[in-house]
């Protein structure tokens, strides 16, 4: 390396003391301009003139990033020993660290700087910051006599469970790991032993104290560790006070199935080693489907369009058999000529009398017109052709009562005109003539629990409540009596008194005898319209529900159908991962807190990834 | 708005870093990789291959093997099962690798090493150095080592490691770390499937939180150096054959035509001519050279010798190359013949002492194989982490093939590379992982101290590096 000798010497510079006084002569003197560009070589500067430059000129003060301050002489670093508390054999590192700044000042001579670095030596940092890396697993424990009692096996010796147990705790519940890493084999001297006991080869094979070490599955560890996991808890924790996290462990642990879990892993496996046709056709029947979907989704909505721009009514079966009789050009002749007509007689009502409301004028006027008998008929007698009509002219449909249930089809003998509101009906049933009542109805009904305002009011519900409103008019009624009987009986048993203290003993029972007749009868009453009312709440909705229910199922199981297509490719692995996961983390908190084990040392693979990411 | 510079320390806890000086040391077949943790780029590379003088003098660095000069036989000490066979050189070659570019020969102290020497230095610095070395034996003093271990390292070569790091160089803590993990790291993954393509091994490592499965690890030898020597083949079966003088052996050249003998002037070493090991170790250079400029991989859909690929690699546009001794030639389809191999066994150009690659041998082939010994529910998770590292995977449209191949075994899952763009980090994946894993404050309990050494043995490697 060349020393600064040798670089004075190559640059012909005089040896030695004379170079520091040429650093002072360099010393530069403010500069004799008051206007000095920066930025900008001299010369160039010296053409600008007296003027300002034509161009903005980038000043190196505005630059952004940040200026280093300068606040006092260059701080100091040290590499300061230190001692990580998790480390049990006290290993000393070194790191660089910020000299502390409490330190005396420091004379820059050598004597100062020993003494310094002593100083340093002999201080020792207790660096805590990354103890909490440090993380052991949580593992059930047993004692030997818990293990001959209840955690015995036929499949596995107890030095095998140790050595499961050692395995897991190692890698923290990393079963794929476990699994790779797991390589049982009995100890020598007991390998002996065995040998000696081939003679009494029939002893069963937990009585040793060792077993021939075999090829054990994922399935195989996973199951023995819950198994024991799953005993322990509740040897600690009877059942009954497992709190509900402990008991869904509790549950997750003891529900563990090697054979299904075998089963699943095989599928995925399957569903892995797909080969590039069986592949090629599922995506193919996957774009297909969707195609089919799609296009359906289309009809459905192009002809979700037609319909409303047909405007068509509600459908209503009378109405449709109308509408049928339509299709002939004879027919259609027939509905002009009862239009006009129509018009004729409306013109001359509405002269006086109120009118028929529109809304229903065409209802029954599609009904009746197709009959050419009727054509005749004045709007006077129409009523009475309506009756008779449908009978005589329309085939009218005839649904079995199932279905008109389930169609809410209502047949009536008289329509009265205009329309009304289902929920209007209810709330004016809830309306009595005296305010008291109507408020005394109010109250009875919300004891019962019916809802303020009846969210679907049909004509069946109506029905219902027309019933429950009339009884509990009744019940209001006979309380309303029995109030009347006990006062008078309170009447009555306040003279006896008077009387007996009088000296009279005369006693009439009469009084006596009524008070429990008229409390009983209200009762029963009272009990009976309770059912009514459940009655009437849940009949139909349990109907219309069972009506629902049905189409949903069709829907729900199309729709799985389709997901299951869907999904298939990702889901099986996806939920397998989920499961097995879930059961390593439910195994891990049997002794509570082991969630912190996820962030365990072996985490750093995350930590890292961030470091380069600022890099 | 206060930007922080590069004088201002980063927030405290803002990343788990917390450097302790550590050395990180990734011995590979063709290059020692050493530098200091928590640097990006490792400071020193000195090939593997040294020179063996008849006097027993050994010689080290690039300058050293590739001066021509007799009697230096040139050697690697790497075994032929990717495991390292000639221990003591390897030790003195790491140690080389790491006092010439590191620690200096006397390690340590950056207050005395000579490098912040000011004004008063003098000559005397050498001598100095020399005491020093007298005074302080030990090495790695000061300095706790990671060195990194390909994934089938036997249980005594580990023990090796550290009985060299700890008795040889005196280092205050060890850690051992399979390369694919590191790789995995320096990608940012925990978990993932590490192809490593490197000079004499290719390796496959299942990966999952930071640990190798090891019934998964799979490796062979298609990698670099077979890749070199289908090219040498190459040229020997081409006709005219393709002569291959290394640079040494040209005096001077002048220009020729394309696939014209080359006109030039050889040097001639009379009286003390270098050995034959020492050619072929500057013919591979040559090789090399090739490799990187010329070899391109078929980059599918389909292998390069199926159906018309050939024939559509016909109407590409050719790759010149120029030899030292100014034959050139445009390169056409037959520089897809030369990495072939390494995904097609029966594409390997074969010789009598060149016998056809076993089919299992090949990187598809590899990977199948490390997939299968995984358990089923982490295979497709590790299959969209896929890692690929080493120098040989800068092969042109080396990624393009391993991704149509990987898609081609496995259709119904996610697949996906993972292939750092820079060529550092390519070749240096696993000294860059090892260096973010050592200048981790997490990583402090994690060591192997000198008194857990000389408490449990050289067997604790077994224990704590899993
Ligand atoms: N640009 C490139 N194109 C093709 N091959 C290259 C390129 N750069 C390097 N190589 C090859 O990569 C190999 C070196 O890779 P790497 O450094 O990963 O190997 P290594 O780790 O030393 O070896 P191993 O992993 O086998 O012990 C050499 O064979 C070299 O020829
Ligand atoms: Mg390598």
């Amino acid at each position: 390396m060349a020393s600064g000798r040798d670089v004075r010497d190559m640059l012909g510079l005089p040896a030695g003391a004379d170079v520091p006084k040429a650093a002072v002569q360099k010393r530069p003197k403010p500069a004799g301009g008051s206007r000095k560009i920066q930025g900008v070589a001299r010369e160039v500067a010296a053409l600008y003139g007296e003027r300002p430059p034509p161009v903005a000129v980038y000043e190196e003060k505005k630059a952004y990033r940040a200026k280093r301050q300068s606040t006092g002489p260059a701080k100091k670093w040290v590499q300061q020993p230190f001692t990580n508390p998790a480390r049990p054999d006290g290993l000393i590192l070194k790191h660089w660290r910020r000299k502390p700044t409490a330190a005396p000042a420091v004379q820059e001579s050598e004597d100062a700087a020993m003494q310094d670095s002593e100083n340093l030596d002999a201080y020792l940092e207790s660096c805590t910051d990354y103890v909490k890396y440090d993380i052991k697993v949580d593992m059930p424990t047993f004692t030997d006599e818990e293990y001959d009692a209840q955690l015995r096996s036929d499949d596995w010796s107890r030095e095998e469970t140790d050595y499961l147990f050692e395995v897991v705790q190692d890698y923290s519940y990393r079963w794929a790991v476990i699994w790779d890493r797991y390589e049982f084999e009995p100890s020598k001297n007991r390998q002996i032993t065995q040998d000696n006991a081939n003679a009494d080869q029939e002893q069963a094979l937990s009585t040793l104290p060792f077993a021939p070490s075999k090829k054990r599955s994922v399935e195989d560890l996973k199951a023995r560790f819950y198994e024991i996991s799953a005993k322990l808890m509740k040897l600690r924790i009877p059942e009954v006070q497992m709190d509900a996290d402990q008991y869904s462990t509790y549950e997750m642990l003891t529900k563990f199935d090697p054979v299904m879990e075998r089963n699943r892993k095989m599928l995925a496996t399957a569903l892995i080693n797909r080969n590039m046709d069986e592949v090629k056709e599922e995506e193919f029947l996957l774009t297909e489907l969707q195609r089919i979907n799609m296009a359906a989704n289309r009809l459905d909505a192009e002809r979700e369009e037609l319909r409303s721009r047909l405007d068509a009514p509600p459908p209503n079966q009378q109405v449709s058999a109308g509408l049928q009789a339509f299709t002939s050009s004879q027919a259609l002749q027939a509905l002009f000529q009862q239009l006009f007509q129509q018009d004729r007689s409306k013109k001359r009502a509405s002269g006086g009398g109120t009118g028929p409301g529109r809304l229903s004028l065409s209802a029954n006027d599609m009904v009746h017109t197709p009959g050419s008998a009727q054509q005749q008929l004045s709007a006077a007698n129409r009523r009475q052709s309506m009756a008779q009509q449908p009978t005589a002219q329309t085939p009218v449909k005839h649904l079995s009562p199932h279905q008109e249930y389930r169609f809410n089809v209502s047949t009536h003998d008289r329509l009265t005109s205009g329309v009304t509101f289902g929920s209007d009906k209810l709330l004016k049933m809830r309306q009595a003539k005296s305010n008291v009542q109507t408020q005394k109805i109010g109250t009875m009904l919300a004891s019962l629990g019916v809802a303020e305002v009846i969210s679907i009011p049909t004509s069946k519900v109506g029905d219902v409540f027309e019933n429950l409103i009339t009884k509990v008019s009744k019940l209001l009624d006979v309380r309303k009596v029995r109030e009347k009987e006990e006062g008078e009986c309170r009447v009555l048993l306040a003279m006896k008194e008077r009387r007996e203290n009088g000296g009279s003993a005369s006693v009439e029972p009469r009084p006596k005898q009524e008070i429990p007749d008229s409390q009983g009868t209200p009762d029963v009453d009272a009990d009976g319209e309770n059912d009514d009312e459940e009655d009437a709440e849940g009949d139909p909705e349990n109907d219309e529900d069972e009506d629902d229910a049905e189409g949903e199922e069709n829907e729900d199981r199309g729709g799985f159908n389709g997901e299951e297509d869907a999904d298939e490719d990702l889901d099986v692995d996806a939920e397998g991962e989920d499961e097995s996961s879930k059961q390593q983390s439910r195994a891990t908190s049997i002794g509570g807190a082991g969630h912190k084990r996820s962030a365990s040392v072996f985490s750093q693979g995350s930590q890292q990834s961030s470091k380069r990411l600022r890099k | 708005m206060n930007i922080p510079n590069s004088s201002t320390a980063p927030a405290a806890g803002e990343y788990a870093g917390d450097e302790v000086s550590a050395i990180v040391l990734d011995p590979g077949y063709s290059t020692v990789r050493a530098g200091f943790a928590g640097e990006d780029v490792p400071k020193s590379v000195c090939p593997s291959f040294y020179g063996l003088t008849d006097e027993g003098k050994y010689l080290f660095g690039e300058n050293a093997i590739h001066a021509p000069v007799g009697n230096v036989n040139i050697k690697n000490y790497w075994g032929s099962d990717g495991i390292v066979e000639d221990w003591d050189t390897a030790t003195k070659l790491w140690e080389y690798a790491i006092t010439s570019r590191l620690t200096g020969a006397r390690p340590g102290d950056p207050a005395k090493n000579g490098l912040n020497d000011g004004a008063d230095a003098n000559g005397d610095a050498m001598d100095m150095d020399i005491d020093a070395i007298e005074n302080n034996e030990k090495p790695l003093e000061d300095s706790p080592l990671l060195v990194t271990e390909p994934g089938w390292n036997s249980a005594k070569a580990r023990e090796k490691y550290i009985e060299i790091a700890m008795e040889d160089w005196g280092t205050p803590a060890f850690f051992l770390q399979k390369t694919g993990v590191l790789a995995a790291f320096a990608s940012g993954k925990a978990s993932g499937i590490i192809i490593d393509v490197g000079a004499s091994h290719t390796s496959v490592t299942p990966v999952l939180d930071g640990m190798v499965l090891r019934k998964g690890v799979q490796k062979s030898p298609l990698a670099g150096n077979f890749v070199s020597s289908q090219i040498r083949q190459t040229f020997k079966q081409a006709t005219p054959e393709i002569p291959l003088t290394p640079h040494y052996l040209v005096q001077s050249k002048t220009q020729v035509d394309a696939g014209a003998p080359a006109q030039a002037t050889y040097k001639s070493f009379s009286s003390n001519p270098p050995t034959d090991s020492f050619r072929l170790n500057e013919e591979d250079r040559i090789l090399t050279e090739f490799k990187e400029s010329v070899v391109e991989v078929w980059p599918g859909p389909g292998r390069f010798t199926n159906g018309t690929n050939e024939e559509l690699a016909k109407n590409m546009p050719g790759r010149p190359f120029e030899m030292p001794d100014g034959w050139n030639q445009v390169f056409g389809p037959e520089r897809f013949r030369a990495a072939e191999g390494l995904f097609d066994a029966s594409a390997a150009l074969t010789s009598e002492t060149n016998p056809r690659p076993k089919d299992e041998q090949t990187i598809p082939r590899l990977v199948q194989a490390a997939v299968q010994q995984v358990d089923a529910d982490q295979r497709p998770m590790l299959l969209s982490n896929i890692v690929v590292t080493g120098g040989s995977t800068l092969l042109y449209k080396f990624n393009e093939r391993l991704n149509y191949e990987i898609n081609n075994i496995y259709p119904s899952t996610r697949n996906k590379l993972i292939a750092p763009g820079s060529v550092v980090e390519r070749k240096y994946a696993a000294w860059i992982g090892g260096s973010i894993l050592a200048s981790l404050g997490s990583f402090h309990q994690l060591w192997i101290s000198k008194k857990e050494y000389e408490e449990h043995g050289a067997g604790i490697v077994e224990k704590r590096c899993r």
